[in-house]
């Protein structure tokens, strides 16, 4: 069950973001997708989980062509992956009504319909696997509250619970962590060990070489919208092959623009 | 013997209690259909990109602003025996009526929804799809986050349609059956007869049942609203 993106190129507004990138997960594996800001990470997540189709270069799960598919058999390996944005992204209903939303939309009409009288007559019904990602990340006493009301760091724990709620192959974190407190980090990179010790893969994209270095089996290194190099992360960080990722991890890198516009990377100026 | 404050036409209240009835059946039946027409397409104005997008929107926002009468007319004559749809029989019955005032009802609905399914951002539609959703999950997703907005969206057309006077006057005939029950008579087309006849008083009875269903399904709106900014700090 290895997912799979292969010299895959995408641009927007005739801005090339990602040139001939390959990156691949295979169960029980963590790949961290590392680079600064506006490199083109969010874009190889947004392509992994099938929201657009690459303009070169293929997005396979083994050896099938998931864009090669119709959209309902692309829908059938669509609900085997799970992604986390950046931003929360709830909707305007109870944690458990966020945490159980995939869970419904994988069940018939006429089932939806009964669990909806169900849940309407004696409260919600919940699942073992909607309480267990719950107690992940330590939210069961937030059960009935609405989702909006929630904290920045409360919300990204429940959008990683309602992913992990779905019990997939594979899941893309991008920056999972980004509305975390330390405490809350570690307890999310402890489910995301736990998730990957199950036999899932996941694709974590994070410009934090600290966190991809505690998290990953491997790293890949992106860069100008390509995939400078990929290792261990033990490797990467401290014996970097490509002279772009060693600055990079001497923090002479920085970046400017957002993802979908005009990005360049440029040479941190010297301190006075 | 007390005399009564208002004596109604031949039918009395039963006169009354039917142009309450045609006033309603006419307007949520209009209202209804303009829902069920109005959402999916301002779902795909919305979400989708398509040349003259722009042009669309402002072609159903001027809709909010057409003359009534202008609508009552273009109706009668599409449904009148020598129109296009005269084979069909509706002019002058309550179901012209309801083509006009879904005619009237639509842009309203249309560019209220358009505007609340529009400040749903993409990321909870990118949420939805993430989680498995197919495009009619995603669009669920959305009227479900919108509803609020879409609730305006229903009582801003509701007000356009109740309150309407011109078309379904034309459409209608403002007809009553001779035991003095409404066949096309509704409350706003009642007042204008008993205002030309002078009888301003019962218009003043008929003026205000109308402001009380209008308050009444606008209350039940607003509590549905309000119903809904309790959950968000909940």
């Amino acid at each position: 069950m290895t997912l799979s993106a292969t010299d895959v190129s995408v641009g927007f507004d005739g801005q090339q973001v990602l040139q001939s990138v390959s990156v691949d997960v295979e169960p029980g594996e963590v790949l961290t997708v590392v680079g600064p800001s506006g490199t083109g990470k969010t874009t190889l997540l947004r392509l992994l989980a099938l929201f657009r189709r690459p303009e070169s270069g293929t997005i396979t799960w083994n050896d099938t062509d998931l864009w090669a598919l119709s959209d309902e058999e692309r829908l059938r390996f669509r609900r085997r992956l799970s992604m986390v944005f950046q931003e929360p992204s709830l909707f305007n209903a109870p944690v458990h009504r966020n945490v159980t939303y995939g869970m419904r939309v994988r069940r018939s009409w006429s089932e939806r319909l009964a669990t909806g009288l169900r849940e309407f007559v004696g409260g919600p019904s919940l699942s073992d696997r909607v309480e267990t990602a719950l107690e992940v990340v330590g939210l069961t006493d937030k059960l009935d509250q609405n989702a909006l009301s929630l904290s920045g760091g409360e919300a990204q724990r429940v959008a990683f619970a309602r992913a992990l709620a779905l019990d997939p192959d594979v899941m893309l974190l991008d920056e999972p962590t980004s509305n975390l407190d330390p405490r809350n980090t570690a307890v999310l990179e402890e489910a995301i060990h736990s998730a990957r010790d199950r036999g899932v893969g996941v694709i974590v994209a994070s410009h934090d070489m600290h966190q991809a270095e505690r998290l990953s089996d491997r790293v890949a290194f992106i860069l100008d919208g390509e995939v400078v190099e990929t290792g261990p992360p033990g490797r990467i960080f401290e014996s970097p092959r490509d002279p772009r990722t060693a600055r990079f991890v001497d923090g002479e890198l920085m970046y400017e623009g957002d993802e979908e516009g005009g990005i360049q990377a440029t040479e941190r100026s010297p301190s006075p | 013997m007390v005399a009564p404050l208002v004596q109604f036409a031949d039918g009395g209240w039963t006169y009354v209690i039917s142009i309450i009835v045609v006033s309603l059946k006419v307007s949520l039946t209009a209202v209804g259909l303009s829902t069920l027409f109005s959402l999916p397409v301002a779902l795909l104005i919305a979400f989708t990109d398509f040349p003259g997008k722009r042009t669309v929107t402002a072609i159903i926002n001027t809709g909010m602003g057409f003359p009534s009468v202008v609508v009552g007319l273009v109706v009668l004559m599409a449904l009148s025996n020598s129109g296009p749809f005269g084979e069909l029989g509706l002019a002058f019955t309550p179901e012209a009526m309801i083509v006009s005032q879904f005619i009237l009802a639509t842009p309203v609905l249309m560019s209220v929804s358009l505007s609340a399914v529009e400040a749903v951002g993409k990321p909870v539609r990118d949420a939805a799809y993430a989680m498995g959703g197919t495009p009619v999950d995603v669009g669920l997703v959305v009227i479900k986050e919108a509803r609020y907005g879409i609730i305006t969206a229903i009582l801003a057309g509701f007000g356009r349609a109740i309150s309407e006077v011109g078309s379904i006057l034309i459409v209608g005939g403002n007809i009553v059956f001779s035991g003095g029950e409404s066949y096309t008579r509704t409350l706003t087309t009642a007042i204008t007869v008993e205002a030309r006849q002078g009888r301003y008083e019962i218009g003043l009875v008929l003026g205000v049942i109308l402001l009380a269903l209008v308050f009444v399904v606008n209350g039940l709106g607003s509590w549905i609203r309000s119903k809904g900014r309790g959950e968000r700090s909940a």
